[in-house]
């Protein structure tokens, strides 16, 4: 033990002198800590390359598990079916009476604007309503040999308040104004989206869950063989005086190198997925005449998903250790 | 250093490996341990490693009621002994430097000090030229020197060998009882569990002997002789 000491202090002295020389007892400890962590976590790493494909292989399990809850959050995440903010796409559309001349329709759509319940509202006039129709049905020729506009004026409004009964008394209301000749809103729609939406939520929530238990057990599979592998070297390192964070220290690296593999696998195969979708997507989106763009993991995403799989490793060999080293007891 | 207070021990619960134990050790004493296969030698030292806990009695070191360590100080406790064990215990896959330097890598000793004690244990045993062999390549003898080796290098207070001369030729066996004598020489207490009844007699020291458990003498080597 004073060996130790003086042998630290001594080291701590040429390393660098000064005041600070007065602390290397911790310090020295804390460098010998961060030192094993080192050499434990390149140690682990090259048992992992030295095999390469039973590595890849559980690396590999462990990303086509994550692939499928990050998928589904993708696609939900695209369609705006997670986003909080659906109900703002609560919206009214005011028709006013048909052949109504332009300019009363402009205060008319004032008036509706000064409503205290109204948060915005865009007037449609019935030439720009008849050039979306042309665009949308692609009929300009069966329209254009129509003498009048059929169509009528209208408002699009935003309610303030976007809860169902706040908008269905808003409509009430707004039904009522002179000049207006029918109000539309699209609730039960709205409902259903938000339905889905929060089963779509729920079922992200659920195969997330499942599937980390999944990459749990992987992991927790794996290293329990490794475990068992070097139980011999466990056996010995505890009987002269190892600690059980140091016995678990390199599995710990092992799952976290795993977790970190499968991370980056599932990443790839998220994007590969993403690019051999994209063309027929944005296709069939186009003939809905919607933009969608493929959804990607971004910056955020890619990080929280590294993070979390390497977690998930590093979680997994700590449980298949510590169930171990409760039952490996040295002869 | 080492106090056995009516210390008993039972695997099982009904077999008695143990039973009265009562001697004790004192600091910088060179004490050897001897009795007939099965007698408890091994059980004993396991005690005092607190590889196995009593079921009856105090096993103290250095003042300290070892049973009433806490799990989570035992491996604290443990390098404060060196220990050569029956069988060794040497990581196969791992050279012989690598295998003396276990100790030192579990305290976190900076890799050139323990590199600079490593190769002092080496030479103390006389095996500095093999530091780069793997164990397997070694005579079971040299085998055993490693043991010590890796049992000083991190020149602990107490000193545990269990039958460190089994199965070697008796000149072997003398120079590594003479290594010990070495240890005991600057300060480290020592305990050698042997059969070599022999050779236990010419180096009067005191013996500790067993049967079936039970301490039926605690005598100086020379009363034995005479
Ligand atoms: N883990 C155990 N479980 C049950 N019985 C045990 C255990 N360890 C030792 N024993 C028994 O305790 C008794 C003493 O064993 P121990 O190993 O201490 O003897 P020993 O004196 O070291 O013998 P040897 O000279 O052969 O090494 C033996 O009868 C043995 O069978
Ligand atoms: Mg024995």
């Amino acid at each position: 033990m004073s060996d130790r000491q003086t042998s630290a202090t001594s080291q701590g002295a040429t390393r660098r002198r000064g005041a600070r020389s007065q602390r290397t007892g911790l310090d020295s400890r804390a460098r010998a800590w961060a030192r094993h962590h080192r050499a434990m976590a390149r140690d682990s790493a090259g048992r992992l390359v030295r095999h390469p494909l039973a590595s890849l292989l559980t690396m590999l399990a462990i990303g086509i598990a994550l692939v499928l809850p990050c998928g589904l959050w993708l696609t939900l995440d695209s369609a705006r079916l997670l986003d909080a903010q659906l109900e703002e796409s609560a919206t009214l559309t005011v028709y006013m009476t048909p052949s109504m001349a332009e300019r009363e329709a402009m205060a008319l759509a004032e008036t509706l604007r000064a409503h205290p319940d109204v948060g915005s509202a865009r007037l449609v006039t019935a030439a720009e309503g008849m050039a979306e129709f042309q665009q949308v049905l692609g009929l300009d020729d069966a329209l254009a040999r129509l003498d009048d506009n059929p169509l009528p004026a209208s408002v699009v409004i935003t309610p303030l308040n976007t809860a169902p009964e706040a908008v269905r008394d808003l409509a009430g209301q707004l039904g009522s104004v002179d000049g207006v000749d029918e109000v539309r809103l699209d609730l039960a729609w709205l409902e259903r989206l938000r339905r889905i939406a929060e089963l779509g939520q729920r079922l992200t929530l659920a195969l997330g869950v499942l599937f980390g238990l999944g990459v749990l057990l992987i992991v927790g599979n794996t290293i329990r063989l490794a475990v068992e592998s070097r139980r011999k070297e466990i056996e010995v390192v505890t009987l002269i005086g190892a600690t059980h964070a140091f016995v678990r220290r390199p599995f710990l690296y092992s799952g976290a190198w795993y977790g970190l593999g499968g991370g980056l696998l599932a990443w790839a195969l998220l994007s590969l997925g993403g690019q051999w979708l994209a063309a027929p997507v944005q296709a069939l989106a186009q003939s809905y005449g919607a933009h969608f763009s493929m959804p990607g993991l971004g910056l955020d995403g890619s990080a929280i998903l590294l993070v979390s799989s390497t977690l998930l490793g590093w979680l997994g060999g700590w449980m298949a250790v510590s169930r171990h080293l409760a039952e490996i007891r040295p002869r | 250093m080492i106090a056995f207070e009516h210390v008993g021990k039972r695997y099982g619960g009904r077999f008695e490996a143990l039973a009265g134990l009562d001697f004790h050790v004192r600091r910088g004493e060179m004490v050897f341990l001897t009795g007939h296969s099965g007698a408890g030698k091994s059980s004993l030292l396991r005690l005092i490693m607190r590889l196995e806990r009593p079921s009856r009695g105090r096993v103290m070191v250095a003042g300290h009621d070892i049973d009433r360590l806490h799990d989570s100080q035992v491996p604290f406790y443990r390098r404060q002994i060196g220990v050569v064990f029956q069988d060794h215990q040497l990581l196969l896959d791992r050279s012989v430097f690598a295998n003396v330097a276990l100790p030192l890598e579990i305290q976190g000793v900076e890799p050139r000090e323990a590199a600079r004690r490593v190769r002092a244990a080496l030479e103390k045993v006389g095996l500095l030229h093999r530091e780069k062999a793997l164990p397997i390549e070694l005579s079971s003898g040299e085998q055993q020197r490693i043991g010590i080796a890796r049992a000083v290098v991190n020149k602990p207070a107490l000193l545990l060998a269990d039958e460190p001369t089994g199965n070697l030729d008796p000149q072997l066996s003398a120079d590594i009882m003479r290594l010990f004598e070495d240890f005991n020489r600057i300060g480290t207490t020592v305990m050698v569990a042997s059969h070599d009844l022999a050779l236990i007699a010419r180096l009067r020291h005191r013996v500790l002997r067993l049967r079936d458990g039970r301490l039926i003498a605690d005598e100086h080597a020379h009363e034995v002789a005479s």
